[in-house]
């Protein structure tokens, strides 16, 4: 058991590998009642062609991630929502473009609880019968948010970014994509990528470390695994520029959503390099559209936005890009004033003394996430399967400067990477 | 902008999202947020407003909640509505919106934000800040008495011209909320939950939104406004809650020197939300091009937080629709296939209980035929031990939660001081483990379908 101390946010992390090659993660969380556990496997909706070691490369049906994920609740003696009830848990799980997480939270009965987590996830039930029937489930996930406009919006323009990339086709794959899935495909996903050296444990809150790994060690210790080469994913070849620069779908809304954003020409980056890129491009992000920006504040005068407008910046291995916007009366007015900002930012610079506000307000915005240990759990796996590690997230940003700032400021902002989506009233 | 939504195994996580945003429907939280007292807060009076402290060291940042009752009326709604908008873009000492973000950011980026709910048959203005604690920072410059001093000039120290708030201001909010309030369409489920209300309780305050009235909003004149103001503020009870790691004579001494209001006599708003007994069950069928149907049930209880049964209605609602161990999920959802979601919700302001699913247009009647069923089955006592067994354990873990969230903590205490009825955590963990079937069925027996709602597509009948 390895102990890595952060000082400044006293906070004690504890971390061991286990023999079949499972991470575990330990942060006791000081007063808290409650724990939080997140098992995570790196394998997400976008991992739709690999090879599993020794066999030929396949293509899985889209949405099959999450599929699987729904099934695994499955037991053979029934569902296992009972088994954490018993205990007062509530458990859930997600699957994003690169990760598919299970999770509980409880008061009492954590080594209970993680029991159970362990065991589930590692021990699929898939049978012909209720594989079937969960295609009816799914089927209505997938019409709610097809109806959501928010998620069209912002898919949309996804789709209109990438040519090729799987990060452009929805998490949970069509009501068509789904029908092609078997329990053969389930158990061949399940295989390649729930292997324990593929995956993370992350406990926090009200728990003692050493009770943990002990737990942890036993539970894994009377289950066979062989030892796992490493998982080829394929991807096909992205081209650099946009697939389609706009797009515009009619749904039945009050007022026109758009989200625009920008491509990255590169992608490929990994451990700090990323976490640099992403944390840099946050700022630009939020010196020039967070709301004590002038652009900001004009664009709230004229009305063209309200308190939906925001941006966000994703930055995968895989791929990476910017996204900015919200309801608006008039989306391509706001699409035209906001790319001009940003022209005459690249041409202005940014600030000393706005770089420097926007960096203290970003570390303040980390310490109130630390209050949230859903937050800590799921943030700390993403970014260790990127390589990197969320409590070099200040120290990073302290070392960030306004030259680097500028030059992101130049270098994201292209107009041949840009795309727009909208969403329009009937 | 709306966060990047992975797709869950439980639609759970989605409705408490809409639970810490805007719409209405923060009247059906996925838990029921109410449940817990904490016996550490510290209350003092300072000119007639409650301020309620709880220190902790659990959390790295403190939160500041001010909140402003008034009664939820046809004559105050919008202007009220319009207040906590225009007070969050400018005071006297920071003009500009862009002046007061930035003053904002240089406190490490404190968190401030405006809002007005509703929570049963009252309308609550509320400011809230949320400022990082300096022991965490490198920099170690006070940033506590910065907060207070900050949300005491915002609320006592408007923008003001011509003897009324800022007209510049009072146009442009009027016109953002007039658009959320059209764009309440934008979200189906949150809309589905606002037009079975406005049907439920036509005749009733409670059909109102929070947001006031978007053909009176842009009526409202800057001036009248501010006078309405400066009565609410010496007239309605005020409530400020502070959670963190703090000395609470500091905050007292830091609220008494900077929140200087004029109070007056102080009204009481009594908690009597009103309760009708449902003659004829409803039936509202709307089209819309929409792909999904979406379903909802709309129940009175007769059971309020102020009821000695109340905490059996929890446990109620757990067994119907609260749990993925739940009738509803388990029979709308696993067995049948029907739904991704399937839940019942309380707002136990009002006495309502709502159950909710997304189907397929065609399945409406067997969906109300399955979930008309799961009421039947509550009345006639068709519950497991095991059913019981873990929607008790369920509850009581839930209930413990809230403790580590201080906007929870807040949220439940000011439900106390709301209703009048005081409550421990561990007299209702009490009363959840000694609540019997019979008991259950009692309740049951209270339940009644009010209104059936569809919003469909445009084809068919």
């Amino acid at each position: 058991m390895e102990q890595i101390r952060h000082d400044q946010i006293n906070e004690t992390i504890y971390y061991e590998k286990m023999e079949n090659g499972l991470d575990v993660y330990v942060l006791p969380k000081h007063g808290f009642s409650k724990s939080y556990a997140t098992f995570t496997t790196k394998y997400g909706s976008i991992d739709n062609h690999f090879q599993i070691p020794g066999k030929d490369p396949v293509k899985v049906p889209d949405g099959i991630a999450h599929f699987l994920e729904h099934k695994m609740f499955e037991q053979e003696d029934g569902d296992v929502f009972n088994e954490f009830a018993n205990n007062g848990a509530s458990a859930n799980a997600f699957t994003s473009f690169e990760r598919t997480a299970y999770l509980f939270s409880s008061t009492g009965h954590v080594k209970e609880n993680l029991t159970i987590l362990l065991n589930f996830v590692q021990d699929p039930h898939f049978t012909d019968e209720n594989v079937e029937k969960e295609k009816g489930i799914i089927g209505q996930e997938i019409k709610m948010y097809d109806d959501n406009a928010d998620w069209r919006v912002y898919f949309g323009l996804i789709e209109n970014m990438y040519h090729n990339h799987p990060v452009k086709i929805d998490i949970a794959g069509t009501i068509n994509s789904i029908s092609q899935i078997t329990k053969e495909t389930l158990y061949t996903c399940y295989e390649t990528f729930y292997h324990p050296s593929n995956m993370l444990l992350f406990v926090v809150g009200a728990v003692q470390p050493e009770e943990i790994f002990q737990l942890v060690r036993e539970n894994q210790a009377q289950k066979q695994y062989g030892s796992q080469p490493e998982i080829q994913r394929y991807f096909d070849k992205e081209p650099i520029g946009v697939a389609t620069p706009n797009s515009v779908r009619e749904m039945s809304v009050a007022m026109p959503k758009v989200m625009f954003g920008y491509k990255e020409k590169k992608a490929g980056l990994h451990g700090k390099d990323l976490l640099q890129q992403e944390l840099t491009t946050q700022l630009v992000l939020d010196i020039l559209l967070g709301p004590s920006s002038d652009i900001y504040q004009k664009l709230y005068e004229q009305g063209l936005i309200n308190d939906t407008f925001g941006t966000d910046y994703s930055c995968e291995t895989q791929y990476a890009f910017s996204v900015i916007g919200g309801d608006t009366p008039n989306p391509e007015e706001l699409v035209k004033q906001v790319t001009e900002g940003l022209e005459q930012a690249k041409i202005t610079g940014i600030s000393q003394k706005d770089f420097e506000l926007s960096k203290k307000k970003k570390i303040g915005a980390f310490l109130r996430s630390l209050n949230s240990i859903e937050f800590i759990a799921n943030s700390f796996t993403k970014y260790k399967f990127n390589g990197t590690d969320l409590f070099q997230i200040v120290p990073t940003l302290e070392n960030i400067t306004v030259e680097q700032a500028n030059q992101r400021l130049k270098d994201h902002f292209q107009m041949e990477q840009r795309s727009v989506s909208m969403i329009k009233p009937v | 902008m709306a966060p990047f939504l992975p797709h869950l195994k439980l639609h759970f996580r989605l409705i408490e999202n809409i639970n810490w945003t805007i719409m209405e429907i923060t009247h059906f939280p996925i838990k029921e947020r109410k449940i817990l007292n904490q016996p550490a807060f510290e209350t003092a009076t300072i000119d007639q407003m409650n301020i309620h402290v709880l220190p902790t060291d659990k959390f790295k940042t403190t939160t500041i909640v001010v909140q402003i009752e008034q009664q939820l009326k046809e004559e105050t709604l919008t202007l009220t509505a319009l207040l906590p908008f225009i007070l969050k873009r400018g005071s006297a000492k920071y003009p500009t919106t862009k002046e007061l973000r930035q003053y904002l950011d240089s406190l490490f980026g404190a968190v401030f934000y405006t809002d007005v709910i509703k929570k049963g048959e009252k309308q609550i203005i509320q400011l809230q800040l949320e400022i990082a604690n300096e022991k965490y920072l490198s920099d170690t410059s006070p940033l506590l008495q910065k907060g207070i001093e900050f949300l005491g000039e915002i609320m006592t120290n408007p923008l003001i011209q011509d003897n009324g708030f800022s007209k510049n201001y009072v146009r442009s909010e009027a016109e953002v909320l007039q658009n959320r309030i059209s764009s309440l369409v934008d979200d189906k489920i949150r809309y589905a939950n606002q037009r079975v209300t406005e049907e439920m309780c036509k005749e009733e305050p409670y059909r109102l939104l929070s947001y006031g009235k978007a053909e009176e909003l842009s009526q409202v004149d800057p001036a009248q406004l501010y006078t309405y103001y400066q009565q609410l503020l010496a007239e309605n009870p005020i409530d400020i809650y502070i959670v963190g790691d703090v000395v609470p004579d500091d905050v007292k001494d830091g609220i008494a020197k900077h929140f200087k209001v004029k109070r007056n006599q102080v009204q009481d708003l009594p908690f009597a939300p009103i309760q009708k007994k449902v003659v004829e069950e409803n039936l509202i069928v709307e089209k819309m091009k929409v792909g999904q149907g979406k379903l909802n049930i709309g129940c009175r209880t007769h059971t309020t937080l102020v009821d000695d049964d109340y905490e059996t209605l929890l446990v109620y609602n757990g067994i119907l629709g609260g749990f993925p161990h739940s009738k509803l999920f388990v029979n709308v959802r696993e067995k049948a296939s029907l739904a991704y979601y399937a839940v019942s919700r309380l707002e136990s302001h009002k006495g309502i209980l709502m159950m909710m699913s997304g189907i397929e247009i065609d399945k409406f009647e067997q969906a109300v035929d399955i979930m008309k069923k799961q009421l039947q089955l509550m009345k006639d006592g068709t519950i497991s031990d095991q059913e019981m067994a873990q929607t008790k354990a369920t509850l009581v873990n839930q209930l413990l939660e809230t403790k580590d969230n201080a906007r929870t903590i807040i949220d439940f205490s000011y439900n106390s001081q709301l209703s009048g009825k005081k409550k421990t955590v561990e007299g209702m963990i009490e009363k959840i483990k000694s609540t019997t079937i019979d008991d259950v069925v009692k309740i049951a027996q209270k339940i009644e379908v009010d209104t059936i709602y569809f919003l469909r597509d445009e084809e068919g009948n």
